[in-house]
């Protein structure tokens, strides 16, 4: 079972590992450019935010917000253009795997981009900036890592499924993916809201993914309702993802 | 002998367009099966309705006995598809292209290498085979499009125009392998080239509008046309002129007109000699009597008309 969906993945691996280098200084360029304009380009203006020095409140936020856009850039991107261009879905619509096996095997290819680029983020920003976490933090923090690419993954396959033209997928991205990530909290707290609006950013998955990630890493916290608004909205994307891409597949 | 593939009254419709209407087939296996018609004929719909990429409105088609909307992976077990576009992988190389369509099967790595290195050799790619198909020519690439739909040993091959946009070498080439394959799998192409048809085709089906005009093999169709009684006609001079006088004529059912040579059929042969009577000799270089080729039984069914 799901052997269709290893084949799909295996191949996305393959393809990424012949770019793996290029791929990632790529992705790092982004965040490290925010991290060193922000947090030293500010620094004399920004102090501590929630009692910790500004450069370390953003670094899980960048990390994070790398991972969740390679994931949806990923699946987006990789479902469009093998569906539109390549049309190599449609090669393998004609073998004996399912449209379940295709896309749950390009869901884990975005989810697997976004958390090897994430972790490529994470390993520049801790060498070049001298930021630390405490190591036992880390496995809270993975864990919001691996749901919320997988909702942006989930996002992304979704974009690439029912979008026929590239560039409504970048508007998509300028339009929704990025107010979503920018306001959720990767370079303020959601605590700067007025507190009439905390509670209702607080439900919206990406501001759950930004504050319970930054607490699982620099607290060591995790917050049980976070997690579990984060873990309902990787399922629910994931169970509307299939069924959208079996209806878009039948039409 | 058993049907390799089966279909009783398929209808498909897109909106208010039927795209295939009522259409009934049978192709028995080990046939090279040829299904012809002009753009918008219904003749993909049929090939995409088989491959279990559409789903009919009505009507059931079944391949090797299995039904395509109930037992769609038993159908695509069996059957291999070469589609109007290459849909190659450009991020993966020649072999990685096959391999990976043995992985899609299920095929075990022993056998996924040997039959890749088979058909590469069977394709004439195996110099090529750690290139991207993104360098190979338009005949290489169809090569290695039909070698991927053969990783799996399909009993029933899909052919969608295998040769549209090849040059005449590479076309002969895909023929080639096309009839090296018959004795082994039930062949079902389309295609717009008419020689193709008649070079290969056991058994030709031309339809039009969804429906079936008319099957056989290319001399029986060709026969539905020995009644026509077409002529060349070449004139030396005043082909202008001879050119009005053939359009007036009432028993001139077509005419066509290349230069100075006229294609016309007659409404029987007893008019050929009033015909000669009133256009005298003076003038004329050739007259013959012309084979139907299967060409003029397409457009002798399908019309002039340009599809758009």
């Amino acid at each position: 079972m799901f052997k269709g969906a290893f084949s799909i993945w295996r191949r996305d691996m393959l393809v990424l590992r012949r770019s793996l280098f290029s791929e990632l200084a790529a992705v790092a360029a982004s965040p490290l450019t925010f991290y060193l304009a922000f947090g030293f380009g500010l620094r004399g203006y920004i102090a501590d935010v929630e009692g910790v020095p500004y450069t370390v409140f953003m670094a899980p936020g960048l990390i994070t917000m790398t991972a969740v856009s390679a994931a949806f850039d990923e699946s987006a991107w990789s479902m469009w253009f093998h569906r539109k261009v390549q049309r190599t879905i449609e090669a393998y619509r004609v073998t004996p795997i399912t449209v379940y096996d295709i896309v749950i095997g390009k869901i884990f290819s975005g989810f697997t981009q976004g958390a090897l680029k994430g972790a490529a983020v994470a390993a520049v920003i801790f060498l070049l900036t001298g930021v630390r976490f405490d190591p036992a933090h880390l496995a809270g923090y993975l864990a919001h890592i691996v749901l919320g690419s997988m909702v942006f993954s989930c996002a992304g396959t979704v974009c690439g499924t029912l979008l026929d033209k590239p560039e409504t997928i970048g508007k998509v991205q300028a339009v929704v993916i990025m107010p979503l990530i920018f306001l959720s909290g990767v370079f303020f707290p959601v605590s700067s809201y007025p507190e009439a609006l905390r509670s209702a950013v607080m439900a919206v998955p990406t501001a759950a993914l930004f504050e319970g990630s930054r607490r699982a890493l620099l607290a060591g916290a995790l917050d049980g309702g976070l997690m579990a608004i984060l873990a309902g909205t990787a399922l629910a994307a994931f169970a509307a993802t299939v069924a959208i891409f079996n209806r878009k597949m039948a039409e | 002998m058993a049907a390799a593939l089966s279909l009783r009254g398929i209808t498909k419709r897109y909106g208010t367009l039927t795209a295939v209407d009522s259409f009934s087939l049978e192709v028995e296996r080990g046939t090279i099966f040829a299904l012809l018609g002009p753009n918008g004929a219904g003749k993909t719909t049929v090939i995409r309705i088989l491959t279990t990429l559409l789903r009919p409105d009505a009507g059931t088609a079944l391949v090797e006995g299995f039904d395509v909307q109930r037992q769609g992976r038993e159908v695509r077990r069996l059957i291999g598809v070469v589609p109007q576009e290459n849909n190659l992988d450009r991020y993966l190389t020649a072999r990685e292209n096959l391999v990976m369509q043995a992985r899609l099967h299920g095929m075990g790595e022993a056998e996924t290498r040997r039959r890749v290195d088979e058909l590469l050799e069977l394709v004439g790619l195996s110099g090529r085979r750690h290139d991207f198909p993104d360098t190979f020519s338009g005949g290489m690439q169809r090569r290695l499009v039909v070698a991927r739909a053969l990783v799996q040993r399909p009993r029933v091959l899909f052919l969608d125009e295998p040769t549209t946009g090849l040059d005449p070498q590479s076309r002969r080439a895909v023929w080639q392998y096309v009839e090296s394959l018959k004795d082994s799998m039930t062949i079902f192409l389309t295609t717009h080239y008419m020689d193709e048809a008649d070079a290969l085709c056991d058994r030709i089906v031309i339809m039009d509008h969804g429906r079936m005009l008319v099957d056989g093999s290319s001399a029986q169709l060709k026969e539905r046309l020995a009644h026509a009684h077409r002529y060349e006609l070449q004139f030396r001079a005043n082909a202008d002129r001879y050119g009005a006088m053939l359009a007036g004529f009432p028993f001139v059912r077509s005419l066509q007109r290349s230069g100075d040579l006229f294609r016309l059929s007659l409404a029987g042969e007893e008019y050929l000699k009033p015909l000669m009577d009133a256009i005298g000799t003076d003038d004329i270089r050739k007259v013959c009597l012309r084979e139907p080729t299967l060409e003029d039984v397409f457009i002798e069914l399908t019309g002039r008309e340009v599809r758009e």
